[in-house]
């Protein structure tokens, strides 16, 4: 394990970086210091956000100076293995893999040489870790850990795809939150809001959390989406075994 | 009390300080594009700096007002005029009921703000009424203003004398080379000796594509070590990203919250209000300074809205109101010019008799 670094982002925030790679294992450092840093944050301390290998760390300049808040930061980072994490969640995420949604399915399978049902099978058996949010508000950025898909991203990208969509490529799968381009394919659709505006916190997600897919029939997405609605659905969450 | 909109200008919307604590969910903070100016007429009528108000971009909106209200305009000079005589900026303005309200287009800079005494009374969303026009929401009905749209004015409740002596002197935008200070990186190390000389020593102008997402400028390109990808990492207000094509892109209040090209350098936050003010064709320089500095003259500017908010809360510390040094002038035999005229003008709200003559 290398050690941290600690650089100035302008004069009100420091970047926290770790190893360069993306894994679970640089990404427990992120999130053992965003946990740190929420349990005890230090005077002056603004806003954090965890990216897949650093953490942006917001700051008051009026409040604290830029070489306090960096030793601030180094103590904290000095006492992380001491910290143990709170179990992590998985939030169950309903996804309808009907051709009326999963406008791409058919070439995916195609793409992958295997049938639909088996890409809807490795789609929605593993369970896949928030690495961070961003892009639009809400918008999770996932990854599963065993069956990658073999495309990546389309060579011409879509001028608009409807909230709500579920898009693949390689190991990686993201909900689409509001209508926008996109070039990655869509598998499925879900009824349920990655954000909603209407709640006090309108966030499903978090980084450091995991989701699971669940296929759902068209009646049930349908069903679904009216509970979701009149503002009455709940995504049914469970703890992550170690 | 409301705010009716006869004409919107060209973008004009509803912006407080901005959205706090959600960009760990993607969410960026939004808000004004030049804080300053933005703050400073919120202070002149008597709000707290960070209320809810109109920014105007390029050209300005005509207003009209429900009941009597009290106002400040600041940033761009768009030429306001109060039922059609020229009013104005900096300085707390007493509007009747029915009375308009007219910005027009901006003489220098970009960017106008109004602040009504109160504050804009939309529905906050995550707890801030700034819109977020990029993402449609916030502000009112998460859009820019239209025609016809109604604005509430929030009652206020603290203590506001004599608004007529609330002023303070007019800022002008710069004109010319704007010098933004900047603090290098956090991705420095990705840019070669030369590609960081080009970057502080060249001059860049602002393109076509800028808006309160990012400021894309053109110029000559800064040259990667090798490429100009990173694993996403958090972006700020001011972060400067140098993707594949070499031209710096400044990331301002919509931006996004994590971004995956190099940043080479952060705009100062002292300095965000220039690039706020910056439009098409504008040429900006960056020049570095130390994360110390950079801090210090945050500091200096905090201090000046201090003061500023001291002397509108206790007007007895206003200075008396400066009266231009007008000499009566001698009478000169008319004979001795081609015309003579006798007209008004009107400076820091009072109204003066000028006679212009023309020597022969």
């Amino acid at each position: 394990m290398s050690e941290a670094v600690i650089r100035p982002a302008g004069d009100s925030a420091l970047l926290v970086e770790f190893e360069n790679e993306i894994s679970l294992e640089v990404n427990s450092r992120v999130r053992a210091l965003k946990y740190t840093l929420e349990q005890s944050p230090f005077e002056g301390m603004g806003e954090l956000v965890p990216a897949y290998r650093s953490l942006l760390i917001g700051y008051d300049p009026l409040r604290i100076r830029m070489k306090a808040a960096q030793e601030e930061i180094r103590s904290r980072l000095g006492h992380m293995d001491k910290v143990s994490l709170p179990k992590a969640v998985v939030t169950e995420i309903p996804v309808c893999y009907d051709k009326e949604y999963a406008v791409d399915l058919e070439h995916i399978a195609q793409l992958e040489h295997t049938t639909e049902e088996e890409v809807i099978r490795i789609h929605s058996q593993s369970d896949y870790f928030v690495y961070m949010l961003g892009f639009a508000p809400g918008h999770p950025y996932t990854a599963r850990f065993e069956n990658p898909f073999s495309f990546k991203r389309m060579e011409n990208p879509r001028l608009k795809i409807p909230g709500g969509s579920i898009v693949v490529q390689l190991a990686l799968s993201d909900i689409i939150p509001f209508d926008q381009p996109c070039g990655w394919n869509i598998i499925g659709s879900t009824p349920v809001l990655a954000c909603d505006y209407r709640k006090e916190n309108p966030f499903l997600l978090k980084a450091g959390q995991w989701i699971h897919h669940r296929p759902v029939s068209k009646e049930e997405y349908l069903d679904i989406k009216k509970q979701v609605e009149a503002g009455t659905y709940v995504c049914r969450t469970w703890e992550k075994e170690d | 009390m409301a705010i009716v909109v006869l004409s919107p200008g060209i973008l004009t919307s509803v912006q407080d300080g901005g959205r706090l604590g959600y960009q760990q969910y993607g969410v960026s903070p939004s808000g004004p594009m030049d804080a300053h100016a933005f703050r400073t007429a919120n202070i002149l009528v008597g709000n707290d700096p960070d209320e809810a108000g109109l920014e105007m971009t390029v050209m300005g909106a005509e207003l009209t007002f429900t009941d009597a209200a009290v106002v400040a305009i600041t940033g761009a000079d768009m030429g306001a005029t109060l039922n059609g005589t020229r009013t104005d900026m900096y300085r707390a303005l007493c509007i009747q009921a029915g009375d308009v309200l007219k910005l027009g287009f901006a003489m220098s800079g970009c960017r106008s703000y109004l602040a009504v005494r109160g504050g804009i009374g939309t529905d906050p969303v995550m707890g801030s009424r700034a819109t977020m026009l990029g993402k449609n929401f916030g502000g009112y009905k998460g859009r820019k203003l239209q025609k016809d749209d109604v604005l509430e004015i929030r009652p206020c409740s603290n203590k506001f004398t004599h608004p007529e002596t609330y002023f303070t002197d007019p800022e002008t935008v710069p004109a010319g080379v704007r010098t933004l200070r900047v603090v290098m990186g956090p991705q420095e190390d990705r840019f070669t000796e030369q590609g960081i000389r080009t970057f502080l020593s060249s001059e860049y102008t602002v393109g076509q594509d800028f808006d309160r997402q990012g400021y894309r400028l053109e110029g000559e390109k800064i040259e990667h070590k090798t490429d100009s990808n990173i694993i996403s990492d958090g972006v700020v207000t001011g972060s400067i990203q140098v993707p594949g094509t070499g031209l710096p892109i400044v990331m301002t209040a919509e931006r996004a919250t994590v971004g995956g090209y190099t940043k080479i350098a952060t705009v100062i936050t002292a300095d965000l209000p220039l690039i706020g003010q910056c439009k098409a064709g504008d040429r900006i320089r960056f020049q570095e300074v130390s994360v110390e500095t950079a801090q210090d003259l945050l500091k200096q500017e905090a201090d000046r809205l201090e003061e500023l908010r001291k002397l509108v809360e206790d007007p007895s510390h206003l200075p008396e109101e400066k009266t231009p040094a007008f000499e009566e002038a001698a009478p000169v035999p008319e004979h001795e010019f081609e015309y003579t005229k006798d007209v008004t003008i009107s400076i820091n709200g009072k109204a003066y008799e000028v006679t212009i003559q023309k020597w022969k």
